[in-house]
Parts: C-alpha cells; structure tokens; sequence
C-alpha cells in the first residue's frame, strides 16, 4: 500500500477570517481524497473542533484536536521584508500545537483560556512564554508555516536565530514532541525557509513534518479567504496588495501530490502518519463531568432530592385536596426518582432547584418550560408550574433510560436585569472558572455578506446601503426571492462581472463564521474546572465568560448547559403582580388563577392584543374558529399556529372538528384515549409517543427513539428499522394496512416539527395569565407592557391604542408629573388612568430623568423653563427640544403650547458669555409671546410619532375619516358588518407585515384605525406588482372581495395604493 | 455725481447638465432624457429633463433603475460641454454689463449680472430681463430670470419661484413681501438650523423674516442673522465680479508652410517672449509649454514640456522644445503655431553656502530631456516599488529630491543577483511531463540540467485583469558547453512562455 498522507495543520473558517472552509467542508474533502485522519489547528481556540469532531465520526475520518497559539516571546510573525511597500501589521508568531492526551488537550484549553482571560474585554489576547512552559506537557509542538516561530527567527536572524527558535522549543517541550514542520506552496522565499529548516532539523537531530498550511478546502476557496483578508484588514481588495495570497496552493492535497511534493525530504510524509498515531486524544475523550450538589453529611444527593420532592409535592398536592389525584402523584414521582437515581441525575435536579430556589428568594420570577413540565419531580420542586399528574403529560418524553442523555430544562426568567442577577448567581456559585455562557457563531447571512463583500469589492456606500435595505429579510424565500433578485432591485446590473463576481463571493460566503457573539442564556456547568474541557474567553458584556463552542456543539460532546431565557412576558407578569395589589388591593397567585369565563369570552373575540402567544395575525384568524373555554383549549391554541401542525395538515381538521364541522374519529379505536382530548387529531409529541406505544406495544424509551430517529433528517436507516418494528406492533395488534398507513403518516409528517404538550401547557400558563390580566386589570397590564418593552407582536403605538379602545384614559408625558416608566393615577372619580412615561421620549438618557425626578422630589415642581433648565443641567440641547416637542413641557408655567416650549427652551439651553449673564436688563426679551404659530393638527402627529413612536390623542387615521367615508372607504369596524363576497375598499396605518414560511408567498398585513385592525391578504403576484408599496408604505389603501367567515375577516387585496405618509415615523413590526 | 440705483438681474439655468447635452441633440428634445455621472458599473442619474421627471425618474437613481422606465434616452455628464455651454451663456451675460458674477452649483447654472446704470442702453429692467432671456432661449437654453435692487433677493427669486412666468421683477422696498412665499430650503442652512426651523415650524422666507430679530440671534446664534437678512431681502451684497481667465496662449498662423525645424524656432521665439513677459507682469514663470502645430492635411501635432521648476529662462525653453521637437518631428508642413503655456511661481530653490555644488536646475532638465529623447519618456524616472504580488510590482515615478535618512539598511545577507529581462523574451520550451527540458533562446539551444520550481503566483481574480503564472529556476546548458542560469516564466493566461532574468 502506499503511504498515506496525514494533514496535521489545517486551520478552518473557525480561525475567524483566516481560514475560508467550515470544518465540515474539511472533512468533506478529506473523506473524498480518502484521507484517514486530520488535524484541526484553528487561531487561538478549539472553536471548530467539536464541528470538526462530529462530522469526521460521520465520514469515518480521525480528527485531531490542536490549536494555533499565539505567544508573544517568539516576537513579531513574519511579514514581507521591510523595504517592500506592504500592510501588514504586527502579530505575534503563533505555535501550532497538537493535543496528543487527554492531559495535553486539557492543558491546551487552560493555556488558551489563561490569555484570554488576562485580558479585560473581549480581545484576541496572546500566551506568554511562561504560559506555555506551565501547560506544555501532553502537547506536540510544530514549529510552523509563515504564521510559526520558526519562519519569523529565520527572516530576522537567519538560520543561527532559527536554530535557537527551534531549540527554545525543544527545552520547553522536549526533543520528542517536536517537529520541524515543512509547508510548500510553490514559493520561492519559503522554500529558502524550508532548506534552513531541513538543516537545523538534521543538526538537532528532530523529525521532519510535511504540512500544507491549509486555510481551505479546495483551490478556489483562495477567493473567500483574500476576500476575509480584504475584511479582517478594514480594507478593499484591490488595496490590500501583499496581504492577500500569492496563489491557491493552501488546500486540503491528495497523499499523491504531497508525496510527489516532498520525495527529496525523507521520512517527511511517514512522519505525518507516525505522528498521527501518537495522537491518541480526541473529543469523544473529553472528561467533562456535572457538578455535584453538596449535601449535609449523612444525606446522598438522590436521598437529599428525595426529601425535597417529598416536601414538594405535599405543598403543591396538598391544597388540591385530591386524595387519587395525590395517590397518582406519589406513585408518578417515585418513578421518576427511581429513574433519576439510576441514571445519576440527582446532581442536577437539585442544581437547577438550587437556582430557582435563588431566584424565589430573591423575588424573581421563573418559571420551567420545555420538556421538564412532563417531571412530577420538576413540579414538586417548584422548577415548573404545570402539573403533568393532573393534565397527564408523558414523563418519558423527559427523561428515557435508553436515551443516554442528560434532561433539558429550560428557565424563563423576566428579561435583562433579574436574569442577569440569576447568571450571575451561577458564577458566583461555580466560580469562574466553573460556569459561562455557551458561544453564539455570529455567521455571513445576505444582509452581513452583502455589506462586507461589496466594500471589499469597492463599492461605494450608497449602493451597499441600497442593497442591504433590500436584501429580504422574508421567512419564506419564494422562486424569486434569491439574493440575485434583490441584487437586481437594488439597481445593480448582473451582467457585468464585478457584479456578478459580487453576488457569487456573497452566496458562497453563507453560513460561514463571522465572529463569536454569545448565547441568550444557555450556561455550562462543570465540575472542577470547566476550562480543562473548553477553553473560556470573556465575553463583550462584562462579567461574562463564553466557552468557545456554541450549544449544539455543546450538546454534541455531551456537556451539560442550564437555559436562563429572558422572557418578555415574564417581566410584564411580575410587573402586574406588583401594580395589582397596590392600585386594585386585589391579591393575585400566578399558580391559583381562576377560570374566568369574560377571559374566554374575549379569546373568542380574538381582542388578544398584547397578550402571550394569542396575539399574532395567524392567533388572531383561528381564535373565533376554536373558541377556547377552558384551560385546555388554551393550551391547544398556543401549539396550533406552529408550522408542525400546518404542515402536517392537522390545523384544519382539529378547528373542524371543533366547530362541529367534521365528525370526530379515530385512525384506530385503541388510539381513542391517546387523542379524546385533541378531537382525534394528534398534535402533541406526546400523543405520537403513545400513539407507538398504544399501537405497536412500543416502550416509553423505544417511543421516545422513534420520534427523535423521525426527527432528524439524518437517520434515515434507523427511521427505516423503527418503521418495520412500527408496523410488526401493529400487525401483531390486529390492526389492518391501511390504518397502518395512516398512523405512520401521522407519525412521519408530524414529528419534526411537533410541539411537546408539556410546553405548550407552560406557555399557555402564562398566555392565560396574560389575557386575565389585560382582562381584568387593563391599566396595570397596559402599564407594565409598555414598561416592557420591545416584546411581542406589536409596537408601542398599537398597544397604546388598543387599551385606549378598551376604556382606558393614558395621560401624556408631563415634566411635573412622569417617572422614567409609566405609572398608574388615580382620577377624581377612582378610575385609575395611566401616565405615559419619560422613557418614552426617544433620545432622553435615563440619567437626565433620573435627575428630573429626583429635582422634582427634593424641589418641588418646575416653575419655568429657565427653571427646568437651571435645575437640571444635564439635559442637553436635544433633549429639552424633545421634551417640548412632545408636550411634556406644556404644563411649565408661561408655557401654552409646544411651540410656546419650543421657543423657550431653545433660549433656555443658552447661556450667555460671563460678561451679558447678570445684565437681566440687557437680556429681558421684548415680545412676551412666543412668535410662533401652535402646531396644527398634523404637526403634532408628527412630533408625537417622531418623539415618542405614538400618540396619545386621536388615532391618525380618525382626521381623515370623514373624506375617507366620502370615498366609500370603510373603517375596520366597518368591515366586521359587511357580508362575505362584498367587494370592499378599506384604509390604515400598517402595523404588522408577515410572509410565513407555511403561506407559499402570501403576505399578510395588518392595518390599524382609529376602530381597531383589519387584515389584508397580499397574492404573491400583486406583491411583484407593487413590491415598494407592500414594503415601505406606512399608510394603505386596499380593495378587494371581502372573506367574512366564522368572524374572521380579512380583505384579500386587488388593489392597493400608498395613502400620504404626512411625514410619520410610523414602525411595523415586519416579517416575523 | 449721483450713483446709479444698484440692480442686479439673477440668471438661473435649471438641470444644467441636461440642457447643455441637449441643445445641440434637438432630436432628443421631445424624448425623456437623463445624464449619468459616476464610474461604470455605478453611474447614478445627476441631471434630468421634465418629460423624464415626469415618468417618476429621480436623481441618484441607476442605471438599472432608469432601465425600467420606457423609451428613456440616457447620456453621459461632460464637463466639456458643460464648461463651453458656461462660457456661452457667461458671454451672453456679459454682453448687457460688464460685471457679471457666477454663482453656479453642481447642477445648475446661476448667474448674477449688475444692471444698474444700462437704462439708457437697454431700456427698463423688465425689457433687458426679456431680451436676455430671448437671448438665453435661442442659445437653446430654458432659464428663470429675477431682478431686484438686492443681489441675493434676486438669487433667492430665481431659485425659488416656480410660478408666475419666467421673469420676476421685485420692486425696490417689495424684497420682504416678494419672497415671503419661498421655501426655507433655498437657504444654505446648517443642519441644526434645518432641523430648529421645522420644529419651530418655519417653512417660508416669510415666516423666518418675521421673527424677532434679538430673540432670534439669541436662540441660534449670530449665523442666523444672515438667513433672517436673506429673508427679509436686506442682505448685503460684495459684487464679485468674474475675471476674464487668465491664459496664457499665443497662436500664430505661418504665411507659408514650414519645413524646417531651425525656421521654426525663430518663430518660436518671439512668441515665447510674449509669454514671458505676460507672465512675469504677475510674478509667474512658465511651468510647463504646450505646442500644438497644424500640419498641411488637416493633420495635427502637439507635445507638452514640462520642466522640473518653472522657468522663465527662453533659451531654456527653446532648447528644451528644439530637443523635443527633435525626438518627435511633425510628419508634415506646419500651417500654425499654438504654444499654451501654464504658469507656476517662480522658483524659490535656496541652496546652502555650505552645500556640495549641484548641477544648475536648468541644465539637468536639458540632460534630462537629451536622455528623454533617447529612451522615451516613460522609461526616465525612478523606479517606485507598489504593494502587490503582481509581477511588474513597480512603476516609474518623477524623480524626487530624497530625503536624508535611509530607513533600510540593505540585510546582510549574500543574495544572488539576477538579471531581469524587460521585457520578458519569448521562447519555445520543450516539456516532459509538464517540466521543461529543452528551450531555444537567442538562437541557441539549451539543454536544462536542473530545474527548480514551479513557484506558483497568481492574483487580481476579482477582476478582468486577473493574472496566473508558474516561474523556474534553470541550470542549463548549450552544445557548445556554455552554462546558462536563468529564470523562466510561463505565463498561464496567455500561455506562453518566457525568459524572465538571467542569474549571474
């Protein structure tokens, strides 16, 4: 046979702009020349490597695990000779390294995190000698292509430099494990490098390593990695000269040409395989371990949890006063335990109890979701709040025996703040170096490629900017819809080849890495030192440490991470448990809400603005079909609208059967248990689960199998296995072939996308609590979600006006009178109303109305603007314009208008020279007035919408109502009285713009007037006709044949016409 | 003696660049038409017609945007045209007075014109406005024309009047009234003051006149006192007259054909003395001398000198044009004589006393240009090395006096010398397995006995101008026993290949 060739120094796009391949397409290429092995050694980190790892098992290739490290002794990296004009800028030489044990990789992952940690932000950072000397044992070192230690040594001090480089190398890691490594891509200068080095490794008697330096998969991969120098350099590629690459010779070569390459050099290709087979580590061999939950002495971890959970479930049963009910509890739980204590699970239901039991004590709201809400244990220990005993939710789904892998529990906590405190709380908890946040890949996509390729193409500004507006940020990518039609509406010519060159770089530069960003929440946890299993780096936040893989990643290599989640409504729900008791006198228990059937009532209506889950056009439109009454059909609601159930077709004969529509019936009778309480269609993960179970005898594990081997595209032969087994159950149950297709078909269609029950019931927990609330409690709900903001559906302005419909009186932002966030007040009559607060005024810093409030606390009301400003020095010029613009400052005294304020504080955020400032006489104005005109009607409009992205007083479209009525153009309200088939004309402020991924290019857009909001369907054909008015017009104008049906209306559009847009910074929410 | 009333009449030609291209394409007059600026691919539209305008083109739109809009004729900006349709219509001005000031903005023309005192020679304001812009309109130009006692109120009018026929005239003491009505936007504003105005909704000159003026000054700053006096049609206004260009040029038409370079030089001469003389009358030298000769048969020749400094030496001048003039002789008779001169500041070169003596000035541009009309010019110079992997990776540059430090040492060590060939020569190569084994070269044959390579380099794939090549380094050996060093090239692009340099 002959001998093959090992690439052990490849480095993927994963080296942040310095290589051009994702570590798959790596692979990929190694599997195709049939290389047995490889080595992946990105800049600074492991970051690619679990990617690395997971696709070489699939392809049958080894893949070793190193890094490029940067040091600072080992001075300066080459670059070209001094007295040729190039751009390059200092950076320290980097080491490759190659982790031949599980002991190197560990000390690879603490060297890296050691400099990276030293620094304070988020910085590249570099090892020192020292560094390098602690973690080196385990390790293998080469001395390097053009970015090593070796190639720098030479250029600046000859072969005598490059022999002590190499020999410094050689103390600090020993003459075994190290190799003097030869790159040639066909250049003159190195190949004068590679005869020194052939030298000094003959006269320290070390190996010689045959590498290729590659930074790519193939050849003509060259392009993307000039076109990421070009990038990673703030420069064009027609400027960046020498810091591109002299040819394409940095690809993943074939053992022949290698061998070919490097026949003069004996032993430097056999070294690559001898090399290969020392290196015995890999990722699979990681070592990581979940922390465990110290217990008092005496106490197990399974028997401490057990206490808990017993405790637990008497105070969550308990008041049920359920004695079955109870007795099922007991037995579900004990289970459970019996489960998690065989699987070794303990620790880490107490950690996360640990971390909600923080939270409860320190008065933060968090609630469990996902899968978890199937646990007895979990609802007992108060992690979630759905009791899976009581609704009959499917442990298995959770936790399975044969699964080999720890739960998912995620924790939704209000966003930012209190979120932040409970991070924190695990750092603190599992130290530094034991916790961080999982990575986030920030990659290409057509906006970032757009932008980037075409200003190192040189293009100007103004065309980029063109470009990224329109480059589709639509769900649903139609035939049309590619990059190259946006490229083409930006007014770019495809014919000419800069441009189509453009576009090509763009679209191969998908998905490739850009830069690391950190997850919204996921944390990792480990026991002893988190950073032996991935190296940590700080994150741009501070206090915060990211590992270097992302959470896939994580869960690929079997690492455990808690999800801390932000979640808007979670904060507006704590908010209301605060403003309900203090202004209403009401107490309210999240977990003891009562049925309240005006809550119902209003969910039929689909009035869901504003609350969880309900509110989306697509809610909107089925919500008056299946008319919820209880807490069940909520639940089934909130999992309805998903693309699971759309695809798989089950949307339509669930609301069917609900309207009584279709007869209710069962694939198979047996089944009639699993799907009574879903009207016979399955739409819970659950449901499938035991439908496999019920059918074909299948076990809770083989169950859970089934719908994870259904879900991944991947396993298609395991699906293939799982099907035969399927049908065997079935046929030994009797049940005859065409039902089996069915069930199967139901099985298949359905898994991917499918919604675990579980969740669906933690998100309609608080769906319900949120209709109750707006419900029952408007001012206080109203008040907490615009303190909340952004979440949801709809902006500010929408939500205003909607509570506004609804009865409630919101007050104008009032210097004398606003906090930061809004605020409830009391009327004369007891009412309660709601003051818009100064957070509102887009522009003002939080200090300044920190400083406003407090002025006003300890000074009383402000007498005038002199006043105002005098007392409030920090605000600025703007800020005072903004406050009068808006009307905050009409209530100073000798102010009558905005443009009274206006004049006035223009002059009162001026002061006069030394000399002029005590001459009052000299100042004193003339004219009292101010001379200029009150602002009309559409002024204020504008000023409202600029300054604050609403209004308070009369909605927009109210002014014109009267010549819209001359028109025949009818209001929302309207349309709800007008017959099915009706050809109609109706007008509104866009709010909402969709094109869902289900909707094969329809576009739905909801518009708002001053009566509420009407829905307009948009064909993809008029959507080509009148792309610019569908896309940027914020007041509409649509005709066509009204559809009226079961309360649903909407107007599918023939017509539509851009109505003036009087200036407005109206937003939508678009396209989500 | 009493002062004329001050008058001025405003001239505003509106889409410039469009009228001047389209007078003189009277077929396109009825079409839609835009002009395009900017480099290909990115041309933007800067200058329209109203029938373009019309079918909802806009400027800064491209060229791909304009391609959706039907029958829409598309021209390429000038600054010839516009430059000459300028001179025309400044000319056409100043034939109603002598003081004329171009106020003109990127894509309009905007003329000024001091009428007080041509009563007598052109009748009322009124009349003169008309027969001036008749005058304009059979130049094939459509223009506004304003008049008033206040130079920026006439400005202002004519920008801002859309209505009301092409001709304004505003009273003396109507400034205020007669400008009320314009927009705000025709005032150079800042943008902070841009954004005051709207907040304070001011959107008329009128509005703005009517503040106060302390109040206003207060609030916004003594800047503010301009535009509110720009309002009111109370500005004052320091008349800058435009200057007829300075230009140095004598032409001379020969009475009979020449021949000879010698008689030619006389003639020469005398001209140049002029241009000496007009120069110097300003403190100015000549820097650099075009002459364009007419050549029987419709035919012309034209050469540019350019000295190192500006002189106003004429026998400098003569040698250098003799010399010149000698590298590249006419091809025919000469029918005239054009010298263009540009002037440039007279030198100021102060040598040290205690400097080392250097070669005057003036000699080495005569050695220069004696070397120039050997070698050719592009071949004089220095070389300056540029940043790129290409493989001519330097261009010839002026030469420039260095400065004191060289920031390099050469290094230290040994490198072999090579000889480069340029240009490349070409050869023919013999191949075994895609390595060369044999080449004629200078009509001999070579045998290669060691081959080096191939070094790979390639780049500019972004653009048409991509290039790729493979070198070798050659040890080879002709019959006759005689050893070549050499580097070879291939060139993969245009495959062939090449000698490179010869190693010493």
């Amino acid at each position: 046979m002959t001998e093959p060739y090992i690439e052990l120094h490849a480095a993927s796009a994963f080296s942040f702009l310095e290589g051009a391949s994702s570590p798959e397409s790596l692979i990929e290429r190694a599997a195709k020349i049939e290389m047995p092995a490889m080595a992946l050694l990105d800049r600074n980190g492991v970051y690619g490597s679990a990617r690395f790892h997971t696709s070489a098992k699939r392809n049958d290739v080894r893949a070793h695990v190193g890094a490029e490290v940067s040091v600072s002794g080992f001075g300066p990296r080459l670059t070209p000779a001094a007295w040729l004009p190039h751009q390059h800028i200092a950076e320290p030489a980097r080491v490759p390294l190659l982790c031949e044990s599980r002991e190197g990789y560990q000390n690879l992952c603490q060297l890296i995190t050691r400099f990276k940690m030293r620094e304070t932000t988020k910085q590249e950072g570099s090892a020192n000698l020292a560094d390098i000397q602690q973690y080196a044992s385990g390790l293998i070192c080469l001395t390097g292509g053009d970015e090593g230690p070796l190639a720098a040594a030479l250029m600046r001090g000859g072969e005598k430099a490059g022999c002590e480089a190499v020999e410094q190398l050689v103390r600090i890691f020993g003459s075994k494990n190290v190799y003097v490594e030869l790159q040639r891509h066909q250049e003159r200068e190195e190949e004068w490098r590679n005869q020194t080095a052939i030298r000094i490794a003959r006269s320290l008697r070390l190996p010689v390593l045959a590498t290729n330096g590659v930074r790519y998969a193939t050849a003509y991969d060259r392009e993307i990695l000039d076109l990421f120098t070009a990038v990673r350099n703030h420069t064009e590629l027609d400027r960046a000269g020498r810091l591109l690459s002299v040819n394409s010779q940095r690809h993943l070569r074939t053992a022949k040409k290698m061998r070919m390459l490097f026949r003069d050099v004996p032993g430097a290709i056999e070294n690559t395989r001898d090399l290969s087979s020392r290196l015995q580590f890999e990722l699979s061999d990681l070592g990581y371990e979940f922390p465990r939950y110290p217990v008092p002495d005496g106490d197990t971890m399974d028997s401490f949890l057990r206490k808990r959970v017993e405790e637990g479930v008497v105070r969550r049963y308990g008041p049920k006063r359920d004695a079955a009910l109870l007795e099922r509890a007991r037995k579900q739980v004990e289970h459970e335990l019996a489960l998690i204590a065989k699987l070794g699970f303990a620790g880490y239901f107490l950690i996360v109890w640990d971390i909600v039991d923080f939270c409860k004590k320190h008065d933060i709201l968090i609630q469990g979701r996902g899968s978890a809400a199937n646990s007895a244990v979990c609802y007992a220990l108060e992690i979630t709040a759905i009791d899976p005993v009581g609704m009959d939710l499917l442990f298995e789904r959770f936790l399975s025996e044969s699964r080999g892998e720890w739960p998912d529990i995620d924790l939704d906590l209000p966003s930012e703040e209190k979120r932040e405190q409970a991070i924190q709380y695990v750092y603190r908890r599992y130290g530094e170096r034991g916790a961080a946040i999982c990575a986030n890949v920030i990659t290409y996509r057509g906006k970032s490629a757009a932008r980037e390729v075409g200003k190192a193409l040189g293009f100007d500004q103004d065309s980029l900017q063109r470009l990224s507006g329109l480059v589709s940020q639509f769900e649903w990518r139609g035939p049309k819809d590619t990059m190259a039609h946006s490229f083409h509406n930006a007014g770019f010519d495809l014919q000419h080849p800069r441009i189509a060159k453009y576009l090509e770089l763009c679209m191969r530069i998908q998905d490739l890495p850009r830069h690391l960003g950190q997850h919204s929440g996921g944390m990792v946890i480990c026991r002893g030192q988190l950073d032996r299993v991935v190296p940590l780096e700080r994150a741009s936040m501070p206090g915060r440490t990211v590992v270097q893989w992302d959470k896939e990643d994580c869960a690929d290599l079997g690492i455990i991470k808690v999800d801390l989640l932000g979640l808007g409504m979670m904060a507006v729900l704590k908010d209301c448990l605060e403003l309900i008791p203090k202004h209403y006198g009401d107490k309210v228990d999240l977990a003891q809400l009562p049925e309240d059937t005006e809550v119902y009532h209003t969910l039929q209506r689909a009035d869901t603005v504003g609350m969880f889950q309900v509110e989306s056009r697509a809610q909107m439109a089925s919500l008056p079909r299946n008319k919820p009454e209880k807490f069940y059909d909520v639940v089934v609601q909130v999992a309805i609208i998903r693309p699971g159930p759309i695809v798989g077709k089950m949307m339509h004969p669930y609301m069917r059967r609900r309207q009584r529509k279709e007869e209710i019936s069962y694939p198979h009778p047996s089944l009639e248990p699993v799907l009574k309480r879903t009207l016979g269609v399955p739409l819970f993960q659950e449901q499938l689960l035991r439908m496999a179970m019920t059918v074909a005898n299948f076990s809770g594990a083989e169950a859970e199998e089934l719908r994870r081997a259904v879900g991944m595209r991947r396993s298609w032969e395991r699906m293939k296995k799982l099907e035969e087994k399927l049908r065997e159950g079935m046929r030994a149950n009797n049940i005859d072939a065409a039902t089996q297709e069915t069930i199967i078909q139901n099985i298949s269609s359905f898994a991917l996308y499918g919604f675990p029950e579980s969740h669906a019931a933690s998100f309609a927990l608080i769906a319900y609590a949120s209709a109750y609330f707006k419900v029952r409690y408007l001012a206080a709900f109203t008040c907490a979600i615009l303190n909340n903001q952004p979440m949801g559906f709809y902006m500010p302005a929408v939500l205003v006006k909607d509570a506004q419909r609804h009865g409630l009186r919101i007050k104008p932002m009032d210097i004398q009178v606003s906090e930061w966030a809004c605020t409830l007040e009391y009327e004369d009559d007891g009412s309660l109303s709601m003051r818009l607060g100064l957070g509102y005024a887009k522009g003002l810093r939080k200090q300044a109305a920190e400083m406003i409030t407090r002025s006003r606390l300890d000074h009383g009301p402000f007498r005038s603007a002199e006043d105002l400003t005098s007392r409030v020095p920090l605000l600025n010029r703007k800020e005072l314009t903004l406050l009068a613009r808006v009307g905050a400052l009409n209530t100073l005294a000798g102010i009558e208008n905005r443009r009274d304020a206006l004049w006035q504080v223009e002059r009162a955020g001026k002061l006069e020279g030394p000399l002029l400032r005590y001459r009052e006489d000299l100042l004193k104005e003339d004219a009292k007035d101010s001379p200029l005109q009150q602002m009309s009607i559409d002024e204020r409009l504008v000023a409202d919408y600029a300054g604050t992205g609403l209004t308070i007083g009369q909605h927009p479209m109210a002014y014109r109502r009267s010549q819209l009525r001359n028109d025949r153009i009818l209001s929302a309200e309207e349309l709800r009285n007008r017959r099915d088939g009706d050809y109609v004309q109706t007008a509104g402020c866009v709010i909402a713009r969709q094109r869902p991924g289900t909707a094969k290019g329809f576009i739905f857009l909801s518009i708002e007037d001053e009566t509420g909001i009407a829905n307009v369907i948009v064909t993809p054909d008029l959507y080509e006709r009148e792309r610019l008015v569908v896309t940027r017009s914020k007041f509409i104008l649509a005709e066509g044949p009204l559809q009226n049906q079961d309360g649903v209306i909407h107007v599918k559009a023939t017509q539509l016409r851009t109505l003036s847009n009087q200036g407005l910074e109206v937003h939508s929410h678009d396209f989500h | 003696m009493t002062k004329a009333v001050e008058t001025y009449a405003c001239l505003y030609v509106k889409e410039f660049p469009a009228q001047a291209l389209l007078r003189l394409r009277p077929e396109l007059q009825n079409k839609a038409c835009v002009v395009m600026e900017g480099k290909p691919p990115l041309q933007t539209v800067c200058s329209l017609n109203t029938k373009a305008r019309l079918l909802g083109i806009e400027r800064g739109m491209t060229q791909v945007e304009v391609d959706t809009f039907p029958k829409v004729a598309i021209l390429t900006r000038s600054q010839q045209t516009e430059t000459a349709a300028k001179a025309i219509l400044l000319e056409c001005a100043g034939a109603f007075s002598p003081r004329i000031e171009d106020r003109s903005e990127d894509v309009s023309l905007l003329c000024g014109v001091d009428i007080a005192g041509t009563r007598g020679l052109f009748g009322p304001p009124e009349i003169l406005a008309r027969s001036l812009l008749q005058r304009v309109r059979s130049l094939g130009f459509s223009a506004r024309i304003a008049i008033s006692s206040n130079f920026h109120a006439a400005i202002c009018m004519a920008r801002g009047q859309t209505q009301g026929g092409p001709i304004q005239v505003i009273l003396a003491g109507d400034e205020a009234q007669a400008l009320s009505s314009l927009p705000l936007a025709i005032l150079g504003m800042t943008e902070v003051q841009r954004e005051v105005f709207a907040h304070w909704g001011i959107r008329t000159l009128g509005m703005l006149a009517n503040l106060p003026e302390k109040e206003l000054i207060a609030r916004m700053g003594q800047g503010v006192k301009r535009l509110r006096q720009l309002a009111r049609g109370e500005m004052p206004h320091l008349f800058q007259p435009v200057e007829p260009a300075f230009t140095l040029e004598e032409r001379i038409e020969l009475d009979t054909p020449v021949e000879l370079l010698e008689s030619l030089l006389f003639v020469i001469g005398v001209m140049l003395d002029q241009l000496i003389l007009r120069a110097k009358a300003r403190i100015l030298a000549l820097a650099s001398i075009t002459i364009t000769l007419s050549l029987e048969g419709a035919g012309s020749h034209t050469r540019i000198i350019r000295p190192a400094l500006p002189s106003t030496d004429k026998q400098l001048w003569i040698k250098l044009l003799h010399l010149d003039l000698a590298a590249h002789p006419p091809s025919a008779a000469i029918l005239n004589v054009v010298l263009h001169a540009e002037p440039g500041s007279t030198s100021k070169v102060q040598l040290g006393l205690f400097s080392p003596q250097l070669p005057e000035a003036g000699r080495l541009d005569v050695t220069l240009a004696r070397v120039k009309a050997i070698l050719g010019e592009e071949n004089i110079g220095c070389a300056v090395l540029e940043d790129t992997h290409a493989p001519e990776p330097y261009r010839i540059g002026s030469f420039t006096v260095p400065s004191n430090e060289s920031a390099i040492s050469a290094s230290e060590q040994s490198r072999t010398a090579v000889r480069q060939l340029r240009p490349p020569e070409a050869i023919s190569v013999t191949l075994q397995e895609s390595k060369p084994t044999h080449f004629w070269f200078r009509e001999r044959r070579y045998t290669i006995e060691h081959a080096y390579g191939p070094w790979r380099v390639s780049g500019d794939w972004w653009n048409s101008t991509l290039w790729g090549m493979e070198q070798w380094d050659l040890v080879a050996r002709a019959h006759d026993g005689a050893m070549l060093c050499c580097s070879m090239l291939h060139d993969l692009m245009h495959k062939e290949w090449q000698m490179a340099g010869l190693y010493d």
